[in-house]
């Protein structure tokens, strides 16, 4: 990937082989006719959304309230997930609409199509095998695991047949595998406020359901979200991509610690006994130790995706349109960009690194647009780069 | 590092042409559609069956093995106790001393035979037998809007065999037919539900309205 050219011509070409490699920038277009995983997807999220709503419609009469109260928690759940998203993905951005598909796929077709009736008919089962008791201490953590992980993780499938262009490493999937966990999530959280709202006999919905709401979007963070990230960008090593070498290990790792970790997750209560205080103890240590690990996949997925950044600009180092500790601080992490801002003299001159910054990720992103060409849009880019550097206030408005 | 000012080369003008998504290869084509979209589109097609048709299939054709034996009771959250007949099929709840591990029994049980079901649930109520039995009509109404299963026919009174007494109303629904109950404990709501055809036998009404009696809370003392 990142090689040594030495003239701008070579690291233009440098560029494209990282852009076309990528697919950073390119469009996604969701109706395609000829595509059958079009009509696959359609079928699926429109009969699960289709389940969906109508639950929802037929309990609203009955459980208003507590319905409204889920739904606007939840949607500003996932607009803060959908913000911080945005804020940890610098790099080879994915297009909001493919993730939106994602995300409707986590929401309606991986819920009510796949994972529902699984579960239910596999707690039947063991409970039938071996017992009631047995089923509600270890059936969920030895049947939601399994059909949730592969439901959500089978979404990832249908998104590269509709996006092989796009969808090219395993960041992707990571990004695509948290969007879908999100939509799962969402979906499932507010069926569960909905049962929590009739579990008092219909009385007081709000008081029944709010502990509910408040503990899964606690809990959520380290739960399907996080899940479905890690399984995802251990799909995409198992499957291999054009900018990612397949890796069957380490895809199959991936996969299975995310359902190692939904089983122990399902299986708190039971391994902890009556203790309450163990409850808390191991729900603190899962957390955490999810938390770790999914951090340890992001910066192991996110590296090649900033190889494809650094590709990307740096034929604007040559241009002397970035510098050198500018190229270094956007292909780098965060710390390196904290260092980079640090270095300004003061405050001042630190926000405006910070600006530079941002406007050099701009261009980037417009570079990906143009494909590499030197358009109107990533001249203005650049002028903008420029610009904010030169302490140049913006045009009045 | 090339010098910029001595290297002319430069990025092109214009961007390279891409074809859109819905391009397909002519030789990748069949009836049209891209023929590289069809395998992981049927694996997911596979995989959506197996979830939710041939699992549910096979949990179907299991049949219950949990038969109830003389002496069994069933308990429930808040230490509510049943009575279940024997002889009948326990599909969910769990017997008085095989608590799950957390120590926390299910909130439900439900028992089978032939076509009758008859399940209790337990949760917090503040308020009496009626007052609940209102609540649960309420919710009921606002679920089926008219259809299904429903509570119908006026409030009566039921002691189980405790003595506590309790709120009891027939339902009624498309060729199903069946008896709510319900009973405050202190502030814990119980909710006992019989359905099934509307001509089973009193045989099985007895056996139902013998549940029904049998259900008891620690709190309540004998009358």
């Amino acid at each position: 990937m990142t090689t040594t050219p030495t003239t701008l011509a070579d690291l233009d070409r440098a560029r494209d082989i990282a852009l076309d490699l990528s697919g950073w920038g390119r469009r996604f277009s969701f109706y395609q006719p000829r595509n059958f995983a079009f009509w696959g997807y359609l079928m699926l999220v429109g009969t699960g959304m289709f389940v969906s709503i109508s639950r929802v419609t037929r309990e609203y009469d009955a459980y208003g309230p507590a319905i409204a109260l889920a739904v606007t928690s939840f949607a500003i759940y996932a607009a803060l997930f959908w913000w911080f998203t945005q804020r940890i993905d610098h790099y080879a951005k994915l297009p909001a609409k493919l993730m939106l598909v994602a995300f409707l796929w986590g929401g309606f077709a991986a819920t009510w199509m796949m994972a529902a009736s699984a579960n239910d008919a596999i707690l039947a089962l063991y409970a039938k095998s071996f017992g009631q008791s047995w089923a509600l201490n270890w059936g969920a953590g030895l049947s939601a695991p399994f059909t949730e992980e592969t439901a959500k993780g089978s979404g990832l499938l249908l998104l590269i047949a509709l996006a092989p262009r796009q969808v090219r490493t395993a960041f992707d999937g990571l990004i695509l595998g948290a969007f879908i966990g999100l939509g799962f999530q969402i979906i499932e959280d507010i069926a569960y406020a909905m049962t929590s709202a009739g579990s008092q006999f219909g009385a007081n919905q709000i008081g029944a359901s709010i502990g509910t709401i408040i503990v899964r979007m606690v809990s959520g963070v380290a739960a399907h979200i996080l899940y479905s990230a890690i399984f995802c960008a251990g799909l995409i090593y198992l499957l291999g991509r054009p900018a990612e070498p397949r890796r069957v290990g380490r895809g199959l790792l991936l996969m299975a610690i995310p359902m190692l970790l939904h089983g122990i997750w399902d299986s708190l209560a039971a391994t902890a006994g009556r203790s309450a205080l163990m409850l808390v103890g191991l729900l603190i240590a899962v957390v955490v130790i999810a938390l770790v690990i999914v951090v340890r996949v992001y910066e192991l997925t996110v590296r090649r995706e900033r190889d494809f950044l650094r590709d990307v600009m740096t034929p604007e180092e040559a241009r002397n349109v970035v510098t050198a500790a500018e190229l270094d601080a956007m292909a780098g992490n965060r710390k390196a960009r904290k260092r980079y801002r640090k270095t300004s003299p003061n405050r001042r001159e630190r926000k405006r690194a910070r600006y530079v910054l941002n406007a050099a990720y701009d261009l980037a992103d417009e570079l990906a647009g143009a494909r590499g060409a030197d358009t109107d849009r990533v001249r203005f880019a650049r002028a903008e780069v420029s610009r904010i550097r030169a302490g140049v206030p913006s045009p009045p408005w | 590092m090339p010098d910029p000012e001595t290297d002319s080369s430069s990025a092109t003008s214009a961007p390279r042409f891409e074809p859109d998504a819905g391009w397909v290869p002519a030789d990748e084509r069949l009836f049209g559609v891209d023929r590289r979209t069809i395998p992981p589109t049927l694996a997911v097609f596979a995989l959506v069956i197996v979830m939710s048709v041939v699992l549910p299939v096979i949990n179907a054709r299991v049949p219950y093995h949990d038969i109830v034996k003389a002496g069994d009771v069933l308990r429930l959250q808040g230490d509510v106790t049943f009575v279940p007949e024997a002889g009948w099929g326990i599909t969910s709840g769990v017997r008085a001393g095989n608590a799950p591990l957390s120590g926390e029994y299910p909130a439900a049980a439900t028992v089978e035979h032939r076509a009758v079901k008859f399940t209790v649930r337990t949760a917090p109520f503040d308020g009496d037998a009626n007052k609940l039995l209102d609540q649960i009509e309420t919710t009921s109404e606002a679920l089926n809007r008219g259809r299904g299963v429903h509570v119908a026919g006026t409030h009566t009174t039921i002691v189980t065999d405790q003595g506590k007494q309790g709120a009891t109303a027939r339902v009624t629904g498309p060729h199903t037919g069946g008896v709510i109950a319900a009973f405050v404990f202190e502030s814990r709501g119980v909710e006992a539900v019989a359905t099934g055809p509307s001509d089973a036998g009193p045989e099985l009404t007895a056996a139902v309205f013998g549940m029904i009696r049998s259900i008891s809370h620690p709190g309540e003392k004998r009358q």
